[in-house]
């Protein structure tokens, strides 16, 4: 389920900054972990995932791979590729970068993938037919109202996510795909919240409420009639403001892994995790990635203390304990000003 | 037979710190009859990832070449049928080294899968029914690794028991019968916030650890640079680990060959007894496991023979998970002086890869092993508490009596012994008619709606040179082939808390308390995945605070806001559960309801024109005869506090009785449990709803 129609540009998303670097960060830095969106409706959550696609650089693929290989990375082929390989040169081409789409009421088979239905009951043979996990491999995964997915598919997409691979044992088939996607879930809290451990893989969480600024509603407004009367014209307006901002992503993708993250900023992410009360790890790891990727963005060369402060708030929104009847435990907004206030 | 992707991995050894978590993996290696190890931890903190990683360091066997299930050729009971005849027909079998494997078990594994089914190819050529192997076969004398174990699918659970217990995978299905060795190393990783395990899996498992993050600064920015170095593929970082990772390698395969020597002395092994005797673990399980264990730990650690701190170390790996029976805490004075002996042990320095930590489980088993296994919700659960009364008692009296402590430590369990339907256990899977839900079997049926491809094909396969099909033709299907998925849901139960906000609750903090029971409750209902939904009366209304939902926080913060205050409309409060009952057995009718009232029972205004009490007793009979289960906390049943009790027969003995009565009352007419809310910290109450319930499988 690919989309690919018109979207609105990303750059033309008045406001919601957070929401936005979360996404940039991700498109970065994939192993970020993903990006949860929380708020109200119509706040241009689903608007924004949509239009972050269209910035994400081309990548190259095994022509007619099923889960996307990447051609120059032998660790993560899928077994066809494995094979193809061993025969000779693997084919390459190049795709967009997709935002492949979950339904909240996909069926499990479809999902992790299944026994293909033809082959089986022409040739009696079990060929596996690949699910949304193997679509998403190297794409984004996105989920609306992730918080309404059944529970036995949240567990699948959690496995999914913490391995980089989707195992399938069933219906006869038996096979491992490479499936890493950037896991991007939208949700209304007043429906029903996340359970804990699905909230953690998520890398950051932003949340994002209606903008209550009168002028920029306005522009909202007018920018959203724009678009529709002509979303051609409209999409040229944009051209260069997106064409720069895609070009700055496709400059950080390069850099960032030379971004140099220097002891003290490690120290104090871990600081803050602990002065947090933050569960595991992961925290820290996310921190010191989002922070590089933000250095990168911002194109330099080492991560300093403001990165780690633009991010901080992403990366431990939904993982401080809300601690029940309480009064909330450490204050995150208090506790990160001061860790990044002193240094 | 399934592959699986090679790919890197972090390096075991530069996982920082979880020394027990490393130990209990290392010795597995060594020496496999331990019976593997339950990881059990809050999420992030490495446990994946060093079951992943020991991979690299496994050693290698001997294999039967060609076998399915990797036989031992020297292990001549535990031959599979084929290397059996083999070995008849040609006196040897050809073998060769093979590293020993980490197999996986993905939770959403179907049964065909995992015990092996029939081979559709074969049957289809040649029309004969052969066996084709799961993972059960791929797992033998390998490691089978099941991350969130505690999320496997009750079925799936049972097949691994049975499996586990006897060594052996026998299948009779879809007219294959045979049996395999299936002898495995479980390795199982889970996060106790999302569901425990039932506890006879607990059990197969030989050793159990229980990880937390850790706090120290210096190691965290160690894990963030080791970390960021394995991404970018530096590669000092690789070497230096590579190099590391080999000399532990080499090591283990040292250990392998020279715990075939380690003598255990009789007065250790009597040392191991006294140490079970004293956990007063269940079964002889625990002594086999820290027999074994410490052998290893001595081979690893080159001593000819386990010394006390050797045992010790086995001891506290395998007992955090054992010693779980409700010990009385005077126990803790006759296990203190081997607490003593223990620590003497873990303070010498050579304990090269043990761990200081984990040998204070052991010794003050009872505790420990209580703290750990709900380490990280007791925690926040008292803490909550403490706030939940500051917060709770809005109208300023903000002492916390010393029985609300004591009750919020306390675990309360809902009863899970339902009228309508009889299925045990947590989390009750029910089947289901609809489509949803988890794919778990097939069956023929009369009329097929959700055609199970897999079984269907399995069933027709051996057939279809019977019905005349050649080479490259359309399989031949007949009706009776067919088979119906058989789908379940995991049914989480629909709480409806009913709670009484009247001016009544103020007194004695009793909303205070309130709110730390339906926390406790709450609790169990997030583990559960239960929906939980909050009717608040209080005036001369009773209000739907909350629709059902699975949000716990979200049911915290409405709560928080509760005030108290003005009379006690029962009946109001009543009718309006019984209708978000009502209303949710519609829209669902597999949903297993749950209503709580909490209310002292003093119900003074009218809804239907009638005597208050006695329009309450009529909603709670008309609950009753719709079967749905009830439970009834009574705010006013008060023992703790003698005093308050003694004045108010004093001056009301009347109204005193009345109250008592009128809650107990209630409860006997809706058929529910009746419990007073101070009574519920105590340890009888507690011991006397598991026996009522008769919990456990």
């Amino acid at each position: 389920m690919a989309i690919d129609r018109y979207s609105y540009p990303f750059t033309a998303i008045v406001g919601q900054d957070e929401m936005k670097l979360a996404l940039v960060l991700n498109a970065i830095n994939p192993t970020i972990g993903g990006v949860l969106i929380r708020g109200e409706k119509g706040t241009g959550k689903s608007t924004a995932v949509r239009a972050l696609a269209r910035l994400l650089p081309d990548q190259q693929v095994v022509e007619g791979c099923h889960f996307g290989c990447h051609p120059d990375d032998p660790e993560d082929w899928c077994l066809d590729c494995r094979e193809r390989a061993a025969a000779g040169a693997l084919p390459v081409t190049t795709r967009r970068m997709r935002v492949v789409e979950l339904p909240i009421n996909a069926s499990e088979d479809r999902v992790v993938g299944t026994i293909d239905l033809e082959a089986a009951l022409k040739e009696g043979s079990r060929r596996f037919e690949p699910g949304v996990l193997a679509e998403a491999n190297r794409n984004i995964l996105y989920v609306d109202e992730v918080n309404l997915l059944d529970d036995h598919i949240v567990d699948v997409l959690l496995d999914a996510a913490a391995m980089g691979i989707n195992t399938v044992e069933r219906e006869g088939v038996s096979v491992s795909h490479p499936s890493r996607f950037i896991l991007v879930g939208t949700m209304n809290p007043e429906e029903g919240e996340l359970r804990p451990q699905l909230l953690d893989r998520f890398g950051l969480c932003v949340d994002v409420e209606g903008i209550r600024d009168l002028d920029q509603r306005v522009a909202i407004v007018e920018k959203r009639a724009l678009w529709e009367d002509d979303p051609n014209q409209f999409s040229q307006l944009h051209a260069e403001s997106e064409q720069a901002a895609k070009s700055q992503i496709a400059e950080a993708i390069a850099t960032f892994p030379e971004v140099m993250l220097p002891r003290e900023i490690l120290r104090l992410i871990a600081q803050i995790s602990i002065a947090l009360e933050v569960d595991g790890h992961r925290s820290d790891l996310v921190c010191a990635r989002a922070a590089q990727a933000k250095a990168a963005y911002d194109r330099s060369d080492e991560v300093g203390v403001t990165h780690v402060g633009d991010v901080a708030e992403m990366v431990f929104a939904h993982r401080v304990h809300s601690v029940p009847f309480g009064k909330g435990g450490p204050n995150l907004g208090e506790v990160i000003s001061r860790m990044v206030g002193q240094a | 037979m399934s592959v699986t992707l090679d790919r890197h991995s972090f390096p075991f050894t530069a996982i920082v710190g979880q020394d027990s978590m490393k130990l209990a993996l290392i010795l597995n290696a060594i020496v496999p009859t331990i019976g593997g190890v339950l990881i059990r931890g809050e999420k992030g903190t490495g446990k994946s990832t060093a079951v992943r990683a020991l991979a690299r360091l496994l050693p290698e066997h001997d294999v039967v070449e060609g076998c399915h299930f990797g036989c031992d050729p020297a292990d001549r009971e535990a031959l599979c049928d084929d290397c059996r005849a083999k070995l008849m027909a040609a006196g040897t079998l050809p073998h060769h080294k093979r590293r020993m494997r980490v197999v996986e078990l993905p939770i959403n594994a179907s049964e065909d899968r995992v015990v092996g089914t029939i081979d559709i190819e074969a049957a289809l050529r040649t029309g004969t029914r052969r066996f084709e192997p799961g993972v059960l076969a791929e797992a033998n004398r390998n490691i089978l690794y099941v991350d969130e174990v505690n999320l496997l699918d009750d079925h799936l659970v049972d097949v691994l028991l049975d499996a586990a217990a006897m060594g052996v995978n026998v299948i009779e299905r879809e007219g294959v019968s045979f049996s395999h060795p299936s002898r495995f190393i479980l390795v199982g990783t889970m996060n106790p916030e999302e569901g425990e395990l039932r506890p006879q899996l607990l059990d197969r498992f030989g050793l159990c650890v229980d990880v937390e993050g850790i706090r120290d600064p210096d190691e965290r920015v160690l894990i963030a640079e080791r970390d960021a170095a394995f991404k970018k593929g530096d590669h000092e970082f690789a070497n230096e680990f590579a190099a590391a990772d080999s000399n532990l390698s080499r090591a283990l395969g040292e250990a392998i060959a020279r715990v075939k020597d380690v003598q255990l002395s009789a007065g250790h092994a009597r040392l191991i007894s006294s140490i079970c005797v004293e956990a007063e673990v269940l079964g002889h399980r625990a002594d086999v496991v820290i027999d074994h264990a410490a052998r290893a730990l001595a081979a690893y650690r080159r001593h000819g023979s386990p010394n006390r701190e050797d045992i010790y170390d086995a001891a506290s790996l395998a007992l955090s998970h054992r010693a779980r029976q409700p010990l009385r805490r005077d126990q803790d004075e006759t296990t203190s002086p081997e607490h003593g002996e223990e620590q003497e042990g873990t303070q010498q320095p050579e304990s090269d890869a043990g761990d200081p930590q984990a040998s204070e489980n052991e010794a003050t088993s009872d505790a420990s092993a209580e703290q750990s296994a709900s380490a990280s919700d007791t925690g926040q659960q008292s803490a909550g508490a403490d706030t939940g009364v500051t917060t709770g008692g809005a109208s300023g009296h903000e002492s916390a009596p010393d029985a609300l402590q004591t009750f919020n430590l306390k675990r309360i369990d809902l009863p899970r012994q339902r009228r309508v339907r009889k299925q045990g256990g947590k989390r009750a899977a029910s089947q289901t008619p609809d489509r949803r839900g988890r794919y778990v079997r097939a069956e023929p049926k009369e009329k097929v709606s959700d055609l199970a491809i897999d079984a269907t094909v399995r069933a027709a396969a051996p057939l279809q040179r019977e019905r005349g099909r050649r080479h490259g033709e359309r399989l031949m299907l007949e009706k009776q082939d067919l088979r119906q998925k058989v789908r379940e849901r995991k049914i989480g139960n629909l709480i409806v808390f009913v709670v009484d906000a009247s001016a009544s609750m103020d007194a004695e903090q009793r909303m205070a308390a309130t709110k730390g029971a339906i926390l406790s409750l709450l609790q169990d209902a997030y583990v559960r995945r239960d929906r939980v939904a909050v009717v608040i009366f209080k005036n001369r209304t009773a209000e739907v605070v909350m629709r059902p939902t699975s949000s716990v926080s979200l049911a915290r913060r409405r709560l928080e806001r509760l005030s108290v205050g003005g009379t006690t409309p029962l009946t109001h409060g009543l009718m309006a559960g019984y209708k978000v009952v009502k209303t949710e057995l519609l829209r669902d009718p597999t949903i297993r309801p749950l209503l709580v009232l909490i209310s002292d029972g003093r119900g003074n205004i009218s809804m239907f024109k009638e005597e208050p009490l006695v329009e309450a007793q009529k909603v709670a009979a008309l609950i009753d005869a719709e079967n749905i289960d009830a439970l009834v906390i009574d705010s006013a049943r008060d023992y703790s506090h003698l005093p308050s009790v003694q004045h108010l027969a004093r001056v009301a003995p009347m109204y005193q009785t009345y109250a008592i009565n009128a809650c107990a009352d209630l409860a006997e007419r809706m058929g529910a449990h009746y419990y007073g809310l101070y009574d519920l910290s105590r340890d009888e109450i507690a011991t006397a709803v598991e026996r009522e319930l008769g919990r456990g499988r």
